[in-house]
């Protein structure tokens, strides 16, 4: 049990003592909407802030859990507090059946996400009003008996939500903490590389998004209770989706307790200006606040201070772990001859372009194999469809035996093949440290949190950025982003590793430095395929090249041999007509 | 006409191309060839203002344009014709030579403009009205060039336009720019395929990682060893 | 379920065109500058009101003819579209980011609207309320024909004008390939702020038409974002005539379902279509 945990609790039960304190209704009444809304600003948050899958139909979800509770307690007489796992329930399922058919189509992402779920609000609403599940009247919640958790029927109900705000919070942190929400992190800078990296992204968005629905189902079964008259109209709208938007944008999306604090300011505020002399101002306030958040801190408040605040390093391992020096690696092999990655025959095609053309290759345990080409003849499409980016169209690929086509992305990743990018593509919200963490966590080696930190730090030290741990990519120069793509690829400890253009735009000294380390790489045990234009390095590093062209192989063995070749020369160097 | 003065430029935070110097003088050929990633795309596009220039100067017909804003740069007299293309692909043929002309000082001579790029490409009279994206690559680099044309520019710009054709067009392509060149456009020429980009020009400047390694005769600098190291990465021994 | 007469099948389709109509004045402008500058402008719907109350207020109190109204609103909705564009540009704004922002504008819009015009409803009462025409036995109201007139003379003259002039063909494309339309002398910055004035323009004209055949109330400003989202995305961002016949199909599948069914029941064909266009033809967007 941490500290922060700790500290929830024990404010929770502090604020669980208040109907015994004797104070006026309305300070729970307060309370009670403070809580109602921390809980759907938060659970919001867990898949809209954390993955940047910003949904506007949490209000269909609150809706559900709503009308599930009042139709089972009013209804169908079911004690109350059993309406509210049921409630939640409900909501989840229905939520991840949502999510299992919008997650799976690619491009419903960002704004497309957004008025989808805007949209499914209106339907589910529309549906609500017109069948028996209200029929037009709404339903009434006079008769349901409050479960006497506290002195008072308006107690009760606070205690109730306070209860799930704490455990809201609590799951929220945890969430943030734990793989799932590093796993989130990534989908939400680059969902594409995430998956690349070992991230199952459709499983995550599943999860997370069930349980943010759950917790929006659970509020609504409370707040039926609250308000006794449950209508359609007043529930299925854009209220509640924009309002949370707001809370947990104004707070900071992604901190654990962003939402909260923007609950919290958002219902003051709200409250000074209802009860003030002027609610249409209050009203006018509230965009306007929206806006300068948006423009000007577009963290949001905690966000904006925990930058000023931040300093903490994160704190290299202790020496003595150091001192083991090199990362842990597989016996280096010598060049053993034994087929790591069995190509045959790989095709792809892209609308009307067929970049690679019947490519059989194999690649030999513990070999650097360059990958040439002119401009345009494949080479980035070969690492793209070995990693699982795109599909391959026709053909097979073994890796030690096992067949890879098909693998989703993130399977790919696990099993021991990671690439880096041509143009870098970290991650842009995470620092240093934590892309490559990430990658320890859900590539081949499957570490937890603590493990992958360390492994991290130790791989860092190996190309030299320990330095910038703490940096945001934003921060490095092309060489050091290049190292950092470098070092992630390594963190998951791969077999093999596809290098892609790593030297381009690099000065002659990086350069030297790069060759060095690739050949340190190969010597840890790795086996590497790198496409390459700067020819020294090739000609440095390579035992075999193998040369694409128009997307076919047209050469492959010993560098000096392929190069001579004639037909290679005329594909980088063209022919003269006679 | 055209002088690069030491330019550095760069590519995100990174630098791209280090006091990269060249000059066009008016009417010339002029041919920029070497490897991949060596910086030629980088190098065009700074010419055509559509990337900052870090350091050093840009001259044009003895105006210094290098803090012009992007789209004054073909009313200076400077057309591109982009690597890949670059059509507006969801609009027709003609609406892609005619927005050429946008500019007010070739919108005058629009038709004129356009009965002469139909002239050096009849086989598009029949594809005006086709959406430029339906084309063959082929057919869409002859657009593309037309498209530059149209701006009745004083220098024009080409990068690499063999870019993924078959030879027998590239063949036709190359005839084509000499015959544009002959009628008074200087032009700079970008290519990876240095065999017959080393035909067309007269002068060629080498690049390699973002710094010019050689310039000179065009005849001569294909057999230097320069090239050799520098596409193929073998170091020749004389 | 009962099927109704003929008669009444047949008004009801008639009134979904004309809402349909409607639907697409609106959403012409918001297509535009979503296609075109990508950005969600949700202050375009407050901008639609702020003119119908705005023409409201000068019909009811100031005397003048709202049809007059069209040739003052509009050329002041421009320069204040301008002038919001100008400042947004500073600020480089994801089209995520872009849909907050405005929505925090329209809230604010809203603001100012019910502050001075309160929350009770207006309707804008002039001697064109009264005038119909009748074919057979269908009433063609004249407020609503003027609406349709206007849409689809408009839409018509934009898809002209995006099609047939050179400004037009220069805004598509630079929204295809900005830095090479810059490259051929096309001015990006200077075509955003004309097209957010047009727009703006745009949403008085929408607003005027709104203000003839409806009751305002400043609440309402969002119910319609649903259904002319769903008019956009159906009929394609950026597109002059797309929204315009996607709202009419929305209108007339609407008014049909009314009729058939419950009112109630109407919403969900707009968005049932809008969640299905999302998942199935992403590509068309």
């Amino acid at each position: 049990m941490n500290k922060t945990v700790i500290g929830i609790l024990a404010a929770g039960a502090l604020l669980a003592s208040v109907p015994w304190l004797g104070v006026p209704a309305f300070y729970e009444s307060f309370l009670y909407l403070l809580c109602h809304w921390m809980i759907l600003a938060l659970s919001w948050n867990i898949l809209s802030g954390y993955s940047g899958y910003f949904s506007f139909g949490h209000g269909a979800f609150f809706g559900i859990g709503m009308y599930t509770s009042a139709g089972l307690a009013a209804n169908l007489n079911w004690p109350f507090l059993w309406t509210l796992p049921a409630a939640a329930l409900l909501a989840a399922l229905l939520g991840m059946a949502l999510g299992a058919v919008v997650f799976r189509v690619k491009s419903v992402r960002g704004e497309l996400f957004a008025l989808l779920t805007l949209a499914i609000t209106f339907v589910v609403g529309t549906i609500v009003l017109n069948t028996r599940i209200d029929g037009g009247p709404g339903i009434y919640l006079n008769s349901v008996a409050i479960p006497a958790i506290g002195p008072t029927a308006s107690s009760s109900i606070y205690l109730m939500a306070l209860l799930g705000a704490v455990a809201t919070l609590l799951i929220s942190y945890r969430i943030q903490a734990s793989r799932l929400g590093m796993g989130l992190f990534a989908i939400h800078d680059d969902e594409d590389v995430a998956e690349v990296m070992g991230v199952p992204t459709f499983r995550y968005k599943l999860l997370a998004f069930g349980i943010s629905c759950a917790l929006a189902g659970l509020a609504g079964g409370i707040h039926a209770l609250f308000v006794s008259y449950v209508t359609a109209g007043e529930t299925f709208t854009i209220v509640v989706p924009l309002t949370v938007v707001l809370m947990s944008v104004l707070g900071g999306t992604r901190h654990w307790a962003g939402p909260a604090v923007g609950a919290v300011a958002i219902t003051c505020l709200m409250y000074f200006f209802t009860a003030g002399n002027n609610p249409i101002a209050g009203k006018a306030a509230v965009g306007v606040i929206l806006v300068l958040v948006i423009l000007f801190m577009p963290n949001g408040i905690l966000g904006y201070f925990l930058k000023r605040t931040a300093g903490k390093r994160s704190v290299p391992p202790a020496l003595a772990a150091q001192a083991a020096a090199a990362p842990e690696a597989a016996p280096a092999p010598a060049a053993s001859g034994k087929v790591l990655l069995d190509v045959q025959n790989l095709s792809k095609a892209f609308k009307g372009v067929q970049a690679l053309d019947g490519v059989s290759l194999q690649v030999h345990e513990g070999e650097i194999l360059g990958l040439l080409g002119p401009n345009g003849s494949g080479k980035s499409t070969f690492i793209n469809v070995v990693s699982g980016h795109f599909p391959a169209t026709g053909g097979q690929m073994f890796f030690e035996g096992r067949q890879l086509a098909g693998l989703e992305a993130h399977s790919i990743a696990q099993a021991g093949i990671a690439r880096t990018y041509q143009i870098p593509r970290p991650f842009a919200h995470l620092t240093v440290l934590q892309n490559v963490a990430l990658v320890a966590m859900f590539g081949g080696a499957a570490l937890n949190h603590e493990q992958a930190t360390q492994e991290a730090w130790k791989w860092l030290e190996f190309t030299g950025l320990q330095d910038k741990a703490d940096a945001l990519p934003d921060d490095l120069n092309l060489h050091q982003r290049k190292f950092l793509e470098l070092t992630r690829a390594l963190a998951s400890r791969p077999r093999l590793v596809l290098l892609d253009e790593v030297l381009s735009g690099l000065t002659p000294g990086e350069i030297n430095e790069a060759i060095a380390l690739i050949r340190k790489i190969r010597d840890r045990g790795a086996t590497i395929v790198f496409v390459e234009h700067v020819m020294r390095a090739v000609m440095a590093l390579a035992d075999r090249v193998a040369v694409l062209n128009y997307g076919k192989l047209i050469a492959v063995g010993p560098a000096q041999e392929v190069m001579q070749n004639s037909e290679v020369v005329s594909a980088y160097l063209g022919t003269p007509h006679a | 006409m055209l002088e690069v003065n030491n330019i550095s430029v760069n590519y995100g935070a990174a630098p791209a191309l280090w006091d990269v110097s060249l000059q066009v003088q008016p009417g010339e050929l002029v041919c920029v060839v070497g490897p991949n990633g060596a910086g030629k795309t980088t190098l065009i596009n700074a010419i055509a203002g559509m990337h900052r220039v870090r350091a050093g100067s840009l001259r044009f017909n003895g105006r210094d344009i290098t803090a012009l804003a992007s789209h004054r740069f073909c009313e200076a007299g400077i057309a591109i014709v982009p690597e890949g293309r670059r059509l507006f692909t969801q609009m027709t043929v003609l609406d892609n030579l005619e927005l050429g002309s946008f500019i007010a000082s070739a919108k005058v001579h629009r038709k004129a403009s356009l009965a002469h790029v139909l002239s050096l490409f009849p086989v598009l009279k029949v594809k005006l009205d086709s959406p430029a994206g339906s084309l063959s690559g082929g057919q869409q680099q002859m657009v593309a060039i037309g498209r530059a044309l149209m701006a009745r520019p004083g220098l024009l710009l080409l990068d690499e336009p063999s870019l993924g054709l078959a030879p027998l067009i590239v063949m036709d392509m190359f005839r084509i720019i000499r015959q544009i060149n002959a009628q008074g456009t200087s032009v700079l020429l970008v290519e990876q395929n240095v065999a017959m980009a080393m035909e067309l020009a007269k002068r060629a400047y080498v690049m390699e990682e973002g710094r010019i390694v050689a310039q000179g005769e065009a005849s001569e600098l294909l057999t230097r060893p320069e090239i050799q190291k520098a596409y193929l990465g073998l170091e020749m021994h004389e | 379920m009962s099927f109704p007469s003929f008669n009444l099948l047949a008004q009801s389709i008639l009134s979904g065109i004309f809402i349909g109509g409607l639907y697409g004045l609106i959403g012409l402008g918001l297509g535009l500058t979503w296609g075109l500058l990508r950005q969600i402008n949700l202050a375009h719907f407050g901008l639609v009101f702020l003119a119908a109350y705005m023409s409201y207020h000068m019909a009811t109190v100031w005397h003048v003819d709202p049809l007059l109204t069209l040739l003052i609103l509009p050329p002041l909705f421009f320069l204040f579209g301008v002038g919001m564009q100008w400042v947004l540009s500073r600020f480089s704004i994801s089209p995520f980011n872009s849909l907050l922002v405005t929505f925090g504008i329209t809230v604010v819009m809203e603001s100012v609207i019910q502050a001075i015009w309160t929350a009770d409803f207006r309707r804008l009462e002039t001697h064109y309320n009264d005038q119909k025409f009748t074919i057979g036995s269908l009433y063609i109201p004249v407020p609503e024909l003027v609406t349709l007139v206007v849409a689809v003379s408009l839409s018509l003259l934009i898809w002209a004008a995006m099609r047939y002039t050179d400004l037009g063909k220069a805004l598509r494309a630079m929204a295809e390939d900005g830095p090479i339309a810059a490259a051929f002398g096309i001015n990006q910055k200077g075509m955003s702020l004309m097209l957010a004035g047009i727009c703006a323009a745009l949403a008085a004209v929408a607003g005027i038409c709104l203000a003839l055949t409806f009751t305002l109330t400043p609440s309402q400003i969002f119910a319609w974002v649903g259904v002319v989202f769903a008019a956009v995305m159906l009929g394609g961002l950026g597109s002059a005539l797309g929204p315009l016949v996607a709202g009419i199909i929305i209108g007339v599948s609407e008014a049909i379902t009314m009729a058939v069914a419950a009112p109630s029941w109407a919403p969900i064909v707009s968005f049932s279509l809008l969640i299905v266009m999302l998942l199935f033809r992403p590509g068309k967007l």
